[in-house]
């Protein structure tokens, strides 16, 4: 079997997920026992055409992006979307929240009108094109990473869990973050990260987004019995939450 | 044999258990306590009130290596047979652990928890505070008389009776061997504590029966208690993942670079997440929220008490502190099985 080829791109991001691919550091030469890369600006000079897996790091936020992204799209078998930038458009979305050129003007001042500084809406890749993975957090961990990498090759389907933060958290024997009056969205995100935060006694703040169907609702009601109001809450799922969607909580 | 020794005597016991085998035993963690690796006796806490999980993850682990592959079908399957001994089990969590070991016993014997448990030593404690939420005392677990393999009591005075119940207990029982023999006081002392331990550890009061329980869940099936609460859950499992009669787990494979070598391990599972009853073909037959929250309590209730004859909760109190959106407490929604039968 011919390894696959593999291309990696960055969009609007820090490059941090690239980046902890790059820490993956011996075990990098493993993986590339199993991939051929074949398109990586961060670690090669050479750029191609042809691939079987392409990995899309970071969010779209121009309209030539998007061209660029749907060109990829074409000439990939398998698109990943690379941390929290790709899958849900990350901090980068929370630019979405204001009237559109204002984050410009704040940031840039005078400067702003520029025509390289020109961005629109921030969109996840998959609002621009379909993704077949998505890996999640900012940044991935690079564990995961490695193992969904695995699944691929293997043809098989990767496993991402479909279950909250609190499940790993528990299992590492954490104290709950809500036991000293915290706001912990772990219940809600999407676990993987081996509850990151938590077991270094700091609340999740969702960087890895929202499992299947979250019952956002129920955190909502739950925060008087904290002595937390909504608007807590609210400003606590601004960080990557912007733009994601949930369900009412009655289903599922 | 049942002994009475003093704080010192205990301490050197413990240390010479320490200087031989691995230990673990109840520590402080934070403003919390934890079973935790046990380096010297001075660090056990006997006077805890409660543990953030049960000594279960040291009979099934979090996460457990059941065998090792090497291609599609040569593998090796791997126990873990090194002997070992816990400190300061409360009475709630050894009956957790009575209640595994007859589970994993039936039917099909789980060999990997089977063979791991019989090299446990299981050294219980009285319980000398009350947590937050415990209510052992409604559950009938808030002393056993046997059980254990050897079982700490602190009396009035101070001192400890060490009640040496198993040739595994004997196996470790060392200097104890020469300690004095608990008299009659003593053992009325200790059943001092034991009757007060049931009086006071319950913070939370079952009014129901525990032996009315399976035919007041069979009539409260549709009761609107479940619908209710589950519009409050986030299904994030929390309260199975620390009640230390839950074991279920799910399956999963770690393959190597070489994509042939790798791990089949095991990792705690709960009825309350959503992919838990996912069979093959994507089918779920519990995706209803309400459906999973209430299978816990007849699991709890019914299901188990009809299969092993005993109540599935030992009253620990942990899912109710565990539980972020204050849904989980057992003898609430219990109760309100029972005052909805009266209103009828
Ligand atoms: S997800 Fe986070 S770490 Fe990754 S590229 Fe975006 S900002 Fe950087
Ligand atoms: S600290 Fe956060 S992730 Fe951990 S159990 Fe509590 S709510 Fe869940
Ligand atoms: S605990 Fe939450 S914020 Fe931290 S890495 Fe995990 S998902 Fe991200
Ligand atoms: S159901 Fe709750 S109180 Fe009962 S044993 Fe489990 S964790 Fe403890
Ligand atoms: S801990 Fe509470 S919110 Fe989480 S699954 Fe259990 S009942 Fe639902």
């Amino acid at each position: 079997m011919s390894k696959p080829k593999v291309a990696i791109f960055d969009f609007a991001c820090c490059e941090g997920c690239q980046l902890q691919i790059v820490n993956m550091e011996e075990e990098i030469l493993d993986l590339l026992e199993l991939v051929e890369p074949v398109e990586w600006r961060e670690a090669m000079s050479d750029k191609s055409e042809n691939y079987d897996i392409a990995i899309v790091e970071g969010a779209i936020t121009r309209p030539e992006d998007e061209e660029r992204l749907k060109k990829i799209r074409e000439r990939a078998k398998v698109l990943i979307a690379l941390g929290a930038c790709a899958t849900h458009g990350g901090i980068n979305k929370l630019k979405n929240n204001f009237p559109e050129g204002e984050p410009e003007r704040y940031v840039y001042g005078d400067a702003a009108g520029m025509p390289h500084l020109a961005s629109g809406r921030v969109k996840a890749v998959d609002e621009v094109v379909p993704v077949d993975v998505k890996v999640f957090g900012c940044p991935i961990d690079n564990r995961e990473f490695a193992a969904i990498v695995k699944s691929l090759v293997m043809g098989q389907k990767p496993f991402i869990p479909n279950y909250s933060v609190c499940v790993e958290c528990k299992m590492k024997g954490n104290v709950c973050r809500y036991e000293y009056g915290e706001i912990c969205l772990g219940p809600v995100i999407r676990a993987g990260c081996d509850a990151r935060c938590p077991s270094k006694g700091a609340a999740c703040y969702g960087c890895r987004g929202f499992v299947d169907d979250p019952n956002v609702n129920a955190a909502f009601d739950v925060m008087e019995k904290y002595g937390k109001t909504v608007e807590d809450l609210r400003s606590k799922l601004e960080l990557f939450g912007s733009g994601q969607e949930y369900s009412d909580g009655k289903n599922g | 044999m049942i002994k009475i020794v003093g704080k010192d005597a205990l301490e050197t016991w413990v240390d010479e258990v320490i200087a031989r085998m691995r230990t673990y035993g109840v520590q402080a963690k934070g403003d919390h306590f934890s079973f935790e690796s046990l380096r010297r006796a001075a660090d056990l806490r006997l006077d805890y009130d409660v543990t953030i999980l049960p000594p279960k993850k040291y009979l099934q682990p979090p996460r457990e290596t059941l065998l090792r592959f090497s291609g599609a079908v040569e593998y090796e399957s791997v126990f873990d047979e090194d002997p070992f001994v816990i400190f300061g089990i409360h009475p709630y969590d050894l009956e957790a652990i009575l209640q595994m070991d007859a589970i994993f016993e039936k039917d099909q014997r789980d060999e990997h928890y089977l063979r791991r448990r019989s090299k446990a030593v299981l050294v219980a404690c009285d319980v000398e505070t009350v947590s937050e939420n415990v209510f052992a005392g409604c559950m009938g677990t808030a002393y056993l008389e046997s059980g254990f393999d050897i079982l700490i009591t602190k009396i009035d005075g101070g001192d400890y009776v060490v009640d040496i119940q198993t040739d595994a207990g004997r196996s470790i029982a060392d200097s104890l061997k020469s300690a004095k023999d608990a008299n009659k006081k003593a053992l009325a002392a200790r059943r001092e504590v034991w009757n007060k331990n049931k009086a006071r550890l319950r913070r939370h009061k079952l009014e129901v029966p525990l032996e009315e329980l399976p035919a007041l869940l069979e009539a409260g099936y549709e009761h609107p208690i479940w619908e209710e609460r589950a519009q409050r859950c986030y299904s994030c499992g929390s309260c199975n993942l620390v009640c230390p009669t839950c074991y279920c787990f799910d399956v999963r494979d770690d393959v190597g670079w070489d994509l042939k070598h790798g791990v089949r391990a095991r990792v705690w599972d709960g009825c309350l997440l959503a992919g838990f009853a996912e069979v093959a073909g994507g089918h779920n037959f519990r995706r209803n929220r309400a459906d999973r929250y209430r299978h816990r309590y007849y699991r709890k209730g019914k299901y188990l008490p009809e299969m092993i004859g005993k109540t599935a909760c030992v009253g620990c109190g942990r899912c109710i502190t565990a539980c972020t959106a204050k849904i989980a407490n057992p003898v609430e929604v219990y109760n309100a099985l029972l005052e909805e039968k009266d209103d009828h």
